[in-house]
């Protein structure tokens, strides 16, 4: 099939960036979407054109690089899929794609369609791990997780950090992101003697990276790849409330 | 624990005080009906024993209305409330104001399927309600209240709801008012840590009730004393 | 130069822990002296960097991915192995080291593989204390699967995704050490160069991928966690970007390279459906736990799987391989997909896969429990093909997915240049001519969390009194300015043939002659056409733009001009070995019913490579020896 394909172009951070519209031709249904772009760069490229800079790596929807608002939405249409598992199957001869980056004043574009993220490694850095160094660990069935307690706490560890859900929300907030770690860490018996500080030093370090407040819409689960619930945003919020009522004997 | 930041200096925190704003706002709104659900029971209900032998809704509805202003507990709570308003559109403006700046460039194409209009557009909606809540005390609060130029609130409320455009606002108002309620209880409920999905499942749909029977019965005073 | 393996003395289950004894280490107060550079931040470069920043060194961290989080360890699914016999199916320290062994082909270093499973039963302790949601019984406990080439459950698994949620401890543990202020981390930044200073590894170029600038920094030791370079196949299981540049830029520097062309072929990949797909996607090794393979009797059955007969369907692993049917090894699993394939019994529309059915299992254990156990696998298929893989059985195929073959190192990790160390797949110690299946995050997990930071103390410890290295020396000189011209070289040429389109042709001639199967004759061709395609890409490859910012098609070229080379040793190096062993099939070495067939007395070796420079390689060999295992002919049937 063929396609028209309007691309953000953005010279680096700095720069004003502009869609500009590509045509690409014979493209089958099986490709992916990424293998579509890679058409469109080998086609550049050939004629000695700066190719289109976009993310990606693993190319099977675990490693969070790739990113993309296809068409208004993060990942493509298709709910809880990553921009590498979009298929051109879902896409018809003569479409127009708007392809754009994912937008948010954390999220500075470096070029074209890849921006920054490391805002994220920021709130994990402020306290998204257990303080536990190598060589201290107790035996590992000495402490006995109950069979559910470990799977809900792997339904929010799951987390790719792709920041769809900061693209795609309205106030750019990345409390999907954020709460997903916390829960994760929260529920499991290990994670539990940091919980407090954890949240408090994660969640001061979320506003210190400009990103918004969450108001419950809902948008950053219906597009998450990993399908990280909502309530993980609710559970951080307890854990937040929690943490300001205890005080630390 | 010296780096709490204050209660309401982060995004959560300050979520927290709309989320407790809202709720007190939403719980005041079911006494505020209960009161006004007054102006619409039927005269043939009347005398109605259990209010001490009441003859009409205008007798009653005014002794209603006295008691509210002269019985100081509720004076006490009117404050709450006021603050409340008044915390809850401060709040709310700081959040969208910082919200405004987390985001980046505008998007060429938005696809909103992923969310309901209600809940991105809770500002709007909540600026409707604003004004509407300062046509409503200017017609009703400052006339008999504050300045104390009308005495008898029924025939004010009456008179007031027989001209159409004034039933229009109102409607209007109330609409706005349950979206700005079917999005902000749950989402108050969210925002103050409810996580169990059980709990969570149950606030949804009370919340969603909630607002729809508030709407509904709300709608319909202006419009039956409009037609009585 | 000889090579010394240094391996400890005494009995081989005390082996590590007499090293231990033995070793220098470093006195606290002088660690901060101390700067070491770290390449790469997945299990094993990330569990090194936070590892060795716990212990208070100078640690900076390198990697190409914007985050630590995105290395591909992420993607490995299966689970961990370890010794920890929690199941009481008779598993223990030794069986292990022998199943690995065996798994191997008897090409590994007895001594490592010891101490892998030696240590194998702390990195789940210390996995666990870093909150990683392991798999659970009911009572709590942790839960084990089994895994191709065992016969015990000895592999811990967080659903699918065990390699996600070891990764992303590892980076928590890394983001950890950022906030102390130990850790310095430096993303998007690609390596160039290894530079040597009288003879020790001292620093490294990096590239700036953001700004495209060329950067210096210097270290009193440099550790590789890089990976392999599987994609030097173009299509494998690996990222798109991982690549072989770190360890092929070491080798030409003067560490030698060893086993390269030992490249694992995973059986259940995903099979190639177009001329341009990019990658194959990898379904995890698990499912043969419970899934079973087949193809139909007859050559192009057109009826839909689900409507042939089980009398017609040929069970071929579990035919060929009754003891271990359709849990035999990976290579012993891909051959016979290949050979069932050749034979003209392949599946699908091209006739290149093999189905892999669900359908017994789901009858005996219900839906229910193949979705908790495989959940995401399922759906990560119905995502790619469409197609639900409850109702009808996974189409399947083999692919490049692990380099066994890597930096030869010692026993403490270190590569023949003083001073820089390999950890994980980027090295050559552990697998031997194959790997089992949760071997390599096990690898990559106990190197840089475990085996590392006890044995580059020894080195270090008689560095203290260095100082801080200058980058301001000749050699980083040399070194920048070579990374330069080539950058440079590689942007005037111009030409019209994108880096992908050669890459492509470089994985056909590499998935042709240089996989699964080879032979004299194809390995000469394949060694003439990689010369041939070399010339072309540094006459005819286009790449646009220029070398001050962001530029893929750059970054994608480097890689593959090393690619064009690691191909070539690996061709030699598949030459030299006239012996069938593991992953490394020499189709005139094998039994009638076609088995492989290996050669003890003359390559009970590990080769490794030194270069010498232009199309020239020198053979060092490490003999291997087997003291505490006996050395049987692989069976599994």
């Amino acid at each position: 099939m063929n396609l028209t394909l309007k691309i953000w172009r953005q010279e680096g951070p700095e720069a004003k960036g502009k869609m500009v519209t590509y045509k690409v031709s014979d493209i089958s249904k099986d490709m992916s979407f990424l293998e579509m772009l890679d058409v469109l760069n080998e086609d550049l490229a050939t004629k000695g054109e700066r190719t289109v800079e976009f993310d990606h790596d693993c190319r099977e929807g675990i490693c969070g690089q790739c990113s993309l608002v296809i068409n208004g939405q993060a990942h493509g249409h298709e709910s809880h899929y990553t921009t590498c598992q979009t298929h051109m199957r879902s896409y018809k001869d003569g479409d127009v794609i708007f392809i754009e980056p994912f937008r948010a004043k954390s999220f500075p574009v470096i070029r074209d369609l890849k921006v920054d993220r490391s805002s994220m490694d920021k709130i994990i850095q402020a306290g998204g791990y257990i303080s536990s160094f190598t060589g201290m660990a107790p035996e590992a069935n000495s402490i006995p997780i109950h069979h559910e307690v470990a799977e809900s706490a792997f339904d929010s560890a799951a987390c790719i950090g792709c920041g769809a859900c900061v693209a795609t929300c309205k106030n750019s907030s990345a409390a999907l992101f954020l709460s997903a770690k916390i829960s994760h860490l929260a529920k499991l018996p290990q994670g539990k003697v940091e919980r407090m500080e954890r949240v408090v030093w994660m969640v001061n370090a979320h506003d210190d990276e400009g990103f918004g407040s969450c108001t419950n819409t809902g948008a950053c689960a219906m597009v998450c790849p990993q399908e990280v619930d909502l309530l993980d945003i609710t559970r951080m919020n307890y854990e937040y409330n929690r943490a300001l009522a205890t005080v630390r004997s | 624990m010296a780096y709490k930041k204050g209660l309401f200096k982060t995004s959560v925190g300050r979520k927290n005080l709309m989320a407790v704003t809202g709720l007190f706002i939403a719980f005041f709104l079911i006494i505020h009906l209960v009161g006004n659900l007054i102006l619409i029971i039927p005269d043939s209900w009347f005398p109605i024993e259990f209010w001490g032998g009441v003859e009409s809704a205008h007798d009653m509805y005014n002794a209603y209305s006295h008691f509210l202003v002269h019985f100081w507990p509720i004076t006490l709570v009117a404050w709450i409330l006021y603050i409340s308003i008044i915390t809850h559109v401060i709040d709310a403006l700081l959040i969208t104001l910082n919200n405004n700046k987390a985001k980046g460039d505008k998007y060429q194409v938005t696809d909103n399927s992923t969310s309901t209009w209600y809940s991105r557009n809770m500002g709007v909606l909540g600026t409707v309600i604003g004004l509407f809540i300062f046509i409503h005390m200017a017609q009703f609060w400052l006339k008999y209240k504050v300045l104390g130029t009308e005495h008898d609130l029924y025939e004010l409320v009456v008179t007031t709801f027989k001209q159409w455009w004034v039933v229009l606002i109102y409607e209007i108002g109330i609409i706005a008012l349950g979206f700005h309620l079917a999005h902000g209880v749950e989402s108050a409920h969210r925002s103050l840590g409810a996580y169990p999905k059980g709990l969570m499942r149950v606030i949804k749909y009370i919340a969603l009730c909630f607002s729809i029977v508030m709407a509904v019965l709300y709608a319909i005073i202006p419009i039956i004393i409009y037609f009585k | 130069m000889a090579l010394n393996a240094k391996i400890p003395e005494g009995l081989l289950k005390d082996k590590w822990q007499n090293y231990l004894n033995k070793t220098n280490i470093v006195n606290p107060a002088n660690r901060k002296k101390l700067d070491i550079i770290v390449v790469g931040a997945g299990l094993s470069g990330g569990g090194a960097a936070a590892s060795l920043a716990e212990l208070g060194y100078n640690v900076k961290v390198f990697f190409f991915q914007d985050s630590g989080r995105r290395s591909h360890s992420v993607a490995a699914q299966g689970g961990v192995n370890a010794a920890k016999n929690y199941k009481n199916d008779g598993d223990n320290v030794y069986r292990m080291f022998y199943d690995t062994i065996k798994g191997g082909d008897y090409r590994s270093r007895e001594a490592n593989v010891y101490r892998m499973a030696q240590v194998s039963v702390d990195l789940i302790d210390h996995m666990t204390a870093q909150g990683v949601p392991f798999g659970r019984e009911y009572g709590g406990y942790l839960s084990n699967r089994s895994f191709g080439g065992v016969l015990v459950s000895r592999t811990f698994y967080a659903r699918g995704q065990t390699g996600q949620q070891l990764l992303l401890a590892t980076y928590q543990a890394m983001m950890k050490e950022i906030k102390r202020g130990t850790l310095t981390q430096y993303s998007r930044h690609e390596i160039q160069d290894i530079v040597v200073v009288d003879g020790k590894a001292r620093g490294v170029i990096v590239r700036n991928l953001v700004t495209g600038e060329i950067e210096r920094h210097s270290a009193h030791a440099v550790v590789l966690g890089t990976g392999g370079f599987g994609k030097i196949f173009y299509l494998s299981t690996l990222a798109m970007n991982s690549n072989g540049s770190a360890t092929w830029r070491a080798h030409k520097k003067g560490a030698f390279f060893a086993n390269p062309s030992w490249t694992q072929i995973h059986p259940t990949a995903l099979p190639q459906a177009g001329e341009h797909q990019s990658k194959l996607t990898l379904m995890s090794e698990s499912l043969r736990n419970d899934g079973r393979i087949w193809v139909p009797k007859k050559k192009d059955d057109p009826r839909p799987p689900g409507e042939i007969p089980a009398e017609d369907r040929d069970y071929y692993l579990e035919r060929r391989y009754p003891a271990f049917g359709n849990l035999v090894p990976r290579d012993v699993a891909s051959r016979a997909a290949k050979e069932r394939m050749d034979a003209g019994y392949g599946v699908g529309p091209l006739k290149n896969a093999v189905y892999l059915d669900f359908k017994t299992a789901i009858e005996k254990l219900g839906v229910d429990t193949i979705r908790e156990r495989y959940g995401n696998l399922f759906t990560m298929y119905k995502k790619i093909t469409g197609i639900d893989a409850y109702k009808e059985p996974m189409k399947i195929s083999p692919a490049a997915h692990f380099s066994m073959g890597g930096l030869w190192v010692d026993y403490e990790l270190q590569t023949t240049i003083p001073g820089l160390y390999a950890v994980g797949e980027a090295n050559f110690a552990d697998h031997g001519a194959n790997r089992l299946g949760a071997n390599s995050l096990l690898q990559a997990s106990v190197d840089g969390n475990f085996i590392l930071p006890n044995t580059i103390s020894n080195y270090l410890s008689n560095e203290i009194r260095t100082g801080k290295i200058p980058t301001d020396t000749p050699e980083f000189d040399e070194a920048e300015k070579a990374v330069k011209e080539q950058l440079q070289k590689i942007l005037s040429i111009k030409g019209t043939m994108p880096v992908d389109q050669i890459h492509r042709r470089l994985g056909k001639i590499m998935f042709k002659e240089v996989a699964m199967s080879r032979n004299e004759k194809g390995l000469k061709w394949a060694i003439e056409e990689i010369r041939k395609l070399r010339k072309e890409f540094w006459t005819n490859v286009a790449v646009p733009g220029d070398d001050k910012g962001m530029n893929s098609e750059l970054e994608k070229a480097g890689r593959l001009a090393d690619y064009l080379e690691i191909s070539e040793l690996m061709a030699v190096d598949a030459l030299d070995r006239k012996e069938s062993c593991g992953a490394h099939f020499r189709e005139e070495y094998q039994t009638e019913d076609g088995e492989a067939v290996r050669d003890d007395k003359n390559y009970m070796y590990s080769a490794a490579w030194e270069w010498l420079g232009g199309e020239k390689w020198k053979l060092h060999k490490e003999q291997l020896e087997f003291k505490e295992i006996e050395v049987k002919t692989r069976s599994y049937k």
